[in-house]
């Protein structure tokens, strides 16, 4: 019950810090919470299908880039909530319509399945964009940092609320018995097939409007810039070094990295690369359960 | 039927093949998903870039160079890191749904160290350049070269499978690991000569691309791409279909981008890999092992 407690404290105060956040009035902080958030929301939505069944995705960024490409497309003629409904609609058709195949494939090989999916999504647009002589699109009505700062915090903490929903829900009981043991499942009447395809298309559609937000952050389109594939890998990373197990984990591992990347990355960026794949393999190697398994160890020992 | 592009599809072919080989050893034997195989290929050519500009020996002496260094460097991580994971079965699962992940760790590690040592620019040097000309043919003696040295690698491995006993324990470990174990295979020795040999293959590899192409810190990546679309064309672990699958690969994209245009070449290399695994996921050529 404490520790119930003391998570939602926790929750508490994250939200309002982020609330509070824009009247601070400095901009590059601001952009470092924008980063935050992208990262959170991209990572808590990931963990609905992914830490929660055990089918890891290495191509979630295929959401992101069809939320980007459909908003570009419909941005201007539709106004911009729209477009970004319309982002969010389209990853999870696409989640809908590719699901059922997909899912059938498992082990490493849905690991490598959905990183190929991702490269074709990208191959094939790259490829309509330079048919149609397009090689980037530009947003000139972009709204303030601040605007979006809010969107982006908020579909980060309904990126949250979803995982912790899911989590305590009869869907999220069966999903957790899928990654233990799937014909038993399966055996004792948990409809396997419908589950995971549920939370495939839940976990679609936050990266779909982010992939729009993140479009009027940046004000233009690339399709290789919107599907690339380094950003599935950071957030399998986050995931991994926050911790699968819990929904702080994602929350924990993306405040270490974007705080790592701050003071890295533009200075040293071969530095900065070198040291995640050095943290990814240690975590993978000496602490399974990431950094939220210190504050469980924690716990235990009191 | 050109005879040139047969010639160009060949050479392709047996590169992929010999890229694959090493990446489905290391698979079968170690149940290790190598992203990082790719980068294996990319320090095989700077192995073959430096021993030329620096001591002026040509790749045929740096085959042996990258091949000892990208082994060493397989001895180093199995005795270093896996031996103990893998000889506990429950940490041995655990590594292998997490492989993949891990490996792209030493794959970053292994692009930005490079690029950080030796910049990102491109480089390249000439060597057996000059074109021979047969059967309506123009092969340069570098392609030739390469042809051959791959021919012989996926040859001698495949024979090496079939005759040498220990090619047979090998075999064992990649079928039922459990069940070799138990008939007196030693595992551990299996599995550190295949991590090995899987990464001096992969460097071997780099060294007779490096006499064909540019060399980045960054080149590897569609080599372990297109090694993971052969093995899962082949079935993972299955090793003759996987040299099999190879060709068929450089085929497929030499006749494929000859019939459109290269820029298709993605797609249409993407496109392979999602249909096999959605149709197929055991591979064209029958059973592949079960994933544990």
């Amino acid at each position: 019950m404490t520790k119930l407690n003391l998570d939602i404290i926790g929750g508490l105060l994250l939200v309002v810090a982020g609330l509070a956040l824009p009247f601070a009035g400095a901009d590059y902080l601001m952009g470092i919470a924008f980063n935050l958030a992208m990262w959170i929301a991209l990572t808590q939505s990931w963990s609905i299908l992914s830490a929660m069944t055990g089918y890891v995705s290495l191509g979630h960024v295929v959401f992101c880039g069809i939320g980007s490409y459909v908003f570009i497309l419909t941005n201007g003629t539709l106004p911009m909530p729209a477009a970004l409904a319309c982002a969010g609609l389209a990853a999870a058709v696409m989640a809908l319509v590719i699901g059922l195949p997909v899912l059938r494939v498992r082990g490493p090989y849905f690991v490598i399945l959905t990183f190929g999916l991702a490269e074709l999504a990208k191959n094939v647009i790259v490829q309509i964009e330079t048919s149609l002589g397009q090689f980037s699109r530009l947003i000139f009505d972009a709204p303030a940092l601040d605007t979006l700062y809010f969107i982006m915090f908020g579909l980060a903490v309904a990126s949250t609320a979803a995982a912790v929903l899911v989590r305590h829900s009869k869907l999220g009981r069966g999903l957790v018995a899928i990654r233990e043991n799937e014909e038993a499942a399966e055996a004792i009447g948990v409809p396997v097939t419908r589950l995971k395809l549920i939370s495939f298309v839940a976990a679609a559609i936050i990266p779909g409007i982010v992939g729009g937000v993140l479009l009027l952050r940046t004000s233009y389109f690339e399709a290789a810039q919107a599907f690339d594939p380094v950003i599935s890998f950071s957030i399998v990373t986050m995931a991994i070094v926050g911790g699968m197990g819990t929904v702080r984990g994602p929350i924990l591992g993306s405040l270490a990295f974007v705080l790592l990347s701050e003071l890295l990355w533009a200075r040293f960026p071969q530095l900065y690369m070198i040291i995640l794949g050095a943290l990814l393999i240690l975590f993978i190697l000496f602490m399974p359960r990431g950094l939220s398994g210190l504050f469980e160890r924690r716990e235990v020992r009191r | 039927m050109s005879t040139q592009l047969l010639f160009a599809a060949l050479v392709a072919g047996s590169l992929y093949a010999l890229v694959a080989l090493g990446l489905n050893l290391v698979y079968g034997t170690l149940r290790l998903l190598n992203i990082a195989h790719g980068d294996l290929v990319m320090i095989g050519a700077y192995v073959a870039f430096w021993m030329l500009s620096i001591l002026g020996m040509p790749p045929v002496f740096s085959l042996f160079a990258a091949a000892a260094l990208c082994g060493g460097f397989g001895w180093l991580i199995y005795v270093g890191i896996f031996r103990k994971l893998l000889s506990t079965p429950a940490l041995a699962r655990r590594l292998e749904a997490n492989s993949l992940i891990l490996f792209y760790g030493v794959s970053v590690i292994l692009q930005n160290g490079v690029s950080l040592a030796f910049t990102s620019t491109a480089r390249g040097y000439q060597y057996l350049n000059e074109v021979h000309r047969f059967a309506g043919v123009a092969a340069s003696g570098n392609r030739l070269m390469l042809l051959g040295v791959a021919l012989v690698l996926c040859l001698g491995m495949l024979l090496f499978l079939r005759f040498h006993l220990f090619g047979w324990s090998l075999r064992a470990v990649i079928e039922r690991r459990d069940a070799a174990a138990v008939v007196g295979v030693d595992v551990d020795r299996v599995q550190m000569a295949t991590i090995c040999t899987g990464f001096a293959i992969a460097g071997v590899a780099g060294v007779l691309v490096s006499m064909t192409e540019q060399i980045t810190p960054f080149m590897g990546f569609p080599f372990t791409i297109a090694a993971f679309v052969v093995i899962v064309l082949g079935g993972l672990g299955n090793i003759f279909a996987g040299i099999v699958a190879g060709f068929a690969l450089g085929f497929i994209e030499t006749f494929g981008i000859a019939a459109t245009s290269a820029t298709y070449r993605s797609i249409l290399i993407y496109g392979l890999f999602v249909a096999v695994l959605l149709l197929r996921p055991q591979g064209l050529f029958g059973k592949a092992i079960q994933a544990r």
